[in-house]
């Protein structure tokens, strides 16, 4: 009955909801929870490459609850929590995030958040716990939660900006690449003459959750930012553009501000020049490498493991630029919660990829790959160990990903997708030259010998002499 | 675990139907029979020992808990008629925690405490709240904490309905290790078709009757006093359907895993039961109500 879930990459709907109110400059969250809650989610994401948030694990405001206050309720622990959350803490928003633990005990922790409220401070709660979903999950509803209630906690008449866009469905720390997408996300209505309200990272803020009700109009740019944009349609009358992800290709920013600029004011003579200047620089460095593509036969079988918005990303990408077969896409943020999203990509998926698995279970994955003959994963750190063991390129382009730093690197818009392709050169010329050195390493030691068996196993041997006919083959010797 | 001292007895039943006082007279007449008893309230009301202690205050294992300090076990403890030491586990004010969570944490710390270590009891009586509504509540059967359960019932349907509930929880349990049902109390016995019904149930379900316990007004007399009837009333009839009960499951060894009826089943059979007691009533004579 029991099956064992083997390295599942998503946590839960409380670290979903941390993640996203710590990347949120001037929002602090509150974790009401036993403290091993909030720790396992900084060491879950302490070893992947987007460095310390700002309230990094130990830091992280919380109430640190006992079986004391499992037994007699722990509202007055939480309480006592806010008052010296807030006299030690600088902050404008103070998030308070509940658990497993005081969903299962009942703790009314929206009355105690009422209560701090009716004395004055910037307080706002949301009620999921841990077992509600996965992180993804928690994202959406954190948002949803603070944008239902910040109008009682910050002031702000509604008067609409018909130059601000607001951002949803890029979850921090989710997209490994989420603060360099949001910066080219900003660059791209930049162009246009627009202002992306991010929420997170170097340009976002509380304000952003202020001001989310006067944009003209939200994007949402994978599932998991449907439910608060859903909202701003209901309350503020704020219209949304869903699209299945975020644009790579200068047809996609085409494509995606065409949309947008039926709900905001865009100067058709800005939007042509962008939009041409965008086109040019594609050209240019794709033209670059037309020589590799054949070279190195860069169509190759393609697998790819991420969350559902990059899978689609991606994929699109490889086929377009390559030509490349995706064979399989694995779609990994926990979809259960699916029958809450409109969003439909059945259709879009079916027209990337040839086969798609929705699972985030190392171990179906591992035979996914395995069973697809692919010759490059597109994935994770997680599928390195797969990756070596087939012989199969592996671009750890998905959550999570282990030594290296990725701090404002992006894979959206035509910059990121020029660097997305670098890297996959890269990496297909590496492992050329990989072959080659054991092509060579093996002719020195048959110059050098002249009798090999005794030094090589027999594994090693045909090993060998497989590369060896198939470097002959390719490079005529 | 240890070998256990003294024989572990959890005694569960619906809510009001007379657990407290049908223990508080069993640990009584064991007493009185020179056994050495504990009873351990398991219900945040923290009542279920006041007739053994003359309603005086008891301090409960929770509230030394919750104020954190270090516990002894003279604190949390007061020694009741003929010596039963009684013990409260208390709880949360309604409404608010985990009450289940609470007599579990308070069963941990009365162990590490050496409760049955230092005061050697021959038999421990846990007074259960309520219908088994969690697994808080079923933690006096589940962890090996007591071998052996009683359910106290009436002839009313809810009651039976809260028994078979318990068998259910026992029957999931007991394959690893968990309490078997030593039998029914049949309580508030009256005259007429009462016992029949609960002796049809046992019958049903693969348990038998502990013993009758009529409805009397000795125990609510004696509950005024603050006093079980064994104390207040030693002489009287009642006293000695206390003392009989406490006998037998001082010496019943014969446990059993109850066959909980579905709920289907157990709505048919009430039915069934519905029909006969309006014959009854309107004089419909059949083999059944002879006893009237
Ligand atoms: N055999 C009996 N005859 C008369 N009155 C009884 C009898 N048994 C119990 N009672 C009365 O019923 C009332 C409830 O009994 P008791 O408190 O023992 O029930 P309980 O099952 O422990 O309730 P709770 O679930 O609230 O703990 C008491 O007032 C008690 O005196
Ligand atoms: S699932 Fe629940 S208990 Fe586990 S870390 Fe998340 S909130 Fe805490
Ligand atoms: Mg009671």
């Amino acid at each position: 009955m029991s099956n064992v879930i083997k390295n599942p990459r998503n946590g839960c709907a409380l670290h979903g909801a941390l993640q996203t109110v710590q990347e949120i400059e001037g929002a602090v969250p509150v974790v009401h929870a036993n403290a091993g809650c909030g720790v396992i989610n900084y060491l879950a994401n302490k070893t992947v490459g987007n460095g310390a948030s700002r309230y990094s694990g130990f830091a992280t405001p919380g109430t640190a609850v006992q079986e004391r206050h499992v037994i007699f309720g722990g509202a007055s622990r939480l309480r006592e929590q806010i008052k010296n959350t807030i006299k030690v803490v600088n902050g404008d928003l103070y998030v308070i995030l509940n658990s497993c633990e005081s969903a299962m005990v009942g703790d009314d922790v929206d009355a105690m958040t009422r209560e701090i409220v009716e004395q004055g401070e910037p307080v706002a709660c949301t009620l999921i716990a841990g077992f509600n979903g996965g992180s993804h999950y928690g994202y959406e509803h954190v948002i949803y939660d603070i944008l239902k209630s910040i109008d009682g906690v910050k002031k702000n008449e509604k008067s609409t900006d018909e130059k601000l866009i607001n951002i949803f469905g890029i979850v921090p720390e989710k997209d490994p690449y989420w603060q360099g997408n949001l910066e080219e996300i900003r660059r791209i209505f930049a162009g246009v003459g627009l202002k992306a309200n991010l929420f997170f990272g170097v340009y976002g803020g509380v304000n952003d959750l202020v001001n989310a009700k006067n944009a003209v109009a939200s994007v949402v740019f994978s599932r998991w930012g449907e439910l608060p944009a859903k909202l701003l349609k209901e309350r503020f009358d704020v219209p949304y553009i869903s699209v299945s992800s975020l644009p790579n290709l200068a047809s996609d920013e085409r494509e995606l501000i065409e949309k947008v600029s039926e709900y905001a004011k865009i100067d058709p003579e800005v939007k042509e020049s962008f939009l041409e200047s965008e086109g040019r620089y594609e050209r240019n460095y794709l033209s670059r490498i037309r020589d590799d593509i054949f070279e190195y036969d860069l169509g190759k079988r393609t697998l790819i493991v991420g969350d559902e918005e990059q899978v689609i990303r991606y994929g699109k990408l490889f086929k377009e630029v390559f030509g490349a077969r995706v064979v399989g896409a694995v779609l990994t943020d926990a979809l259960k919660k699916d029958e809450e999203h409109e969003t439909d990509n059945t259709e879009i998926l079916e027209a990337v990829a040839e086969n798609i698995y929705i699972t985030s279970d190392e171990k179906d994955i591992e035979d996914i790959i395995k069973r697809s003959r692919a010759q490059v994963v597109i994935g994770s750190s997680l599928e390195k160990r797969i990756a070596e063991k087939n012989n199969v390129s592996l671009l750890e382009f998905s959550y999570p990903i282990y030594h290296r730093a990725i701090l404002n690197q992006t894979t959206v818009g035509v910059r990121g997708a020029v660097e997305f392709v670098s890297d996959y050169i890269t990496a297909v010329k590496q492992a050329e030259k990989e072959k080659s050195q054991v092509l060579h390493d093996y002719l020195k030691q048959l110059k050098n010998q002249n009798s090999w068996q005794g030094h090589t196993s027999k594994k090693g041997q045909v090993k060998q002499i497989n590369l060896v006919s198939e470097l002959a083959a390719r490079e005529s010797i | 675990m240890a070998e256990k001292i003294g024989k572990h007895i959890a005694i569960y039943g619906k809510g009001g139907i007379g657990k407290s006082t049908t223990t508080s007279n069993i640990s009584a007449a064991l007493a009185e029979a020179g056994y050495r008893v504990i009873q351990i309230g398991c219900d945040p009301k923290s009542d279920s020992t006041n007739t053994l202690r003359g309603n005086n205050y008891l301090p409960t294992v929770l509230d030394s808990l919750r104020e954190g300090n270090k516990i002894h076990l003279d604190d949390i403890s007061v020694k009741g008629f003929g010596g039963v030491l009684c013990i409260e586990s208390g709880g949360p004010v309604p409404g608010v925690g985990c009450a289940g969570r609470g007599i579990n944490a308070a069963v941990n710390l009365l162990q590490e405490l050496n409760l049955f270590e230092e005061f050697k009891p021959d038999y421990v009586l846990y007074d259960v709240l309520g219908d088994v509504v969690c697994g808080g509540f079923a933690v006096p059967i589940r962890d090996g904490i007591t071998d052996r359960a009683y359910v106290v019932s009436s002839s009313d349907f809810m009651a039976l309905y809260a028994a078979n509930n318990l068998f259910k929880a026992i029957n999931k349990y007991a394959p690893t290790g968990g309490a078997k049902l030593g039998g029914v109390i049949a309580n508030s016995m009256k005259p007429g078709y009462h016992r029949e019904i609960v002796d049809d149930f046992v019958a049903k379900t693969g348990t038998s009757i502990a013993g009758y316990v009529n409805r009397s007004l000795d125990v609510q007399q004696s509950e005024l006093y603050g006093k079980t009837v064994i104390e207040a009333k030693p002489n009287s009839a009642q006293a000695d359907i206390y003392r009989n009960l406490a006998k037998y499951i001082a010496e019943n060894e014969n446990l059993v895993v109850p066959n909980p009826l579905g709920s289907a089943e157990l709505r048919d059979w009430a039915r069934s039961w519905g029909d006969r007691i309006y014959d009854i009533e309107n004089g419909v004579v059949n083999g059944l109500a002879e006893a009237i």
